[in-house]
């Protein structure tokens, strides 16, 4: 993996960490006005929700470049030699 | 006489007491709020913002473009004509400043050693001069 492509990726984990995180947020505002009688524990959840599906995203694309795809997989066979 | 306040009179009516009427609204109530909720999520699913990190910068992008516009036409419509203060155009970039000075830093760390003794051999050579 090149530098710039590191540096792509690493801002696109930032732009999807604060979208993510914002629309939890929105979604749990939405959760806590609607039924849960304005509490804060939806928002938390639905905005720390949002931050770990960011970070599984991220974590997948560092990764990617290292996981061999099944396109590439390589079968081996055994070959037995009856005499 | 018995002046107390029985606790069943105090409390608020059992659900078998409600009437069809307020049993149906409550689930009226109830259905709406599922649906505001429901589309919500819809609309944030279908608009990308809870899949890959990909469609996420995507939709990052589209609403770049999408809010000035909107931001303009709802001021035009309020009446406001002052115009948003633009963001001033900084020629700085702090990741170049950034790099330029760690190879600075890292390439003056591996002359170092070169340097030190060609100084070092250098006063040596002077003080040599000086004692002659």
């Amino acid at each position: 993996m090149s530098e710039k492509e590191l540096g792509k990726k690493w801002d696109r984990c930032l732009a999807d960490g604060a979208i993510k995180f914002g629309t939890g947020l929105g979604l749990g505002i939405v959760f806590s006005v609607l039924f849960f009688k304005r509490h804060t524990w939806p928002i938390s959840l639905c905005s720390g929700a949002g931050l770990g599906m960011a970070f599984s995203n991220c974590q997948n694309d560092l990764r990617s470049s290292y996981l061999l795809h099944r396109s590439q997989k390589v079968g081996l066979c055994n070959k037995t030699h009856s005499n | 006489m018995n002046t107390s306040v029985s606790r069943s009179t105090i409390r608020s009516p059992r659900r078998a007491d409600r009437t069809e009427t307020q049993r149906h609204v409550s689930k009226k109530r109830l259905a709406t709020k599922v649906t505001i909720a429901g589309g919500a999520l819809y609309i944030a699913y279908d608009s990308g913002l809870l899949g890959s990190s990909e469609q996420g910068s995507e939709a990052l992008n589209r609403a770049k473009a999408a809010i000035p516009p909107a931001v303009e036409e709802w001021m035009k419509y309020f009446g406001l004509e002052t115009p948003l203060p633009t963001m001033p155009k900084v020629e700085f970039s702090p990741v170049q400043a950034w790099n330029s000075g760690v190879r600075r830093s890292i390439s003056s760390l591996s002359e170092a050693p070169t340097k030190a003794t060609q100084y070092t051999n250098q006063g040596l050579q002077y003080l040599k001069d000086l004692t002659k």
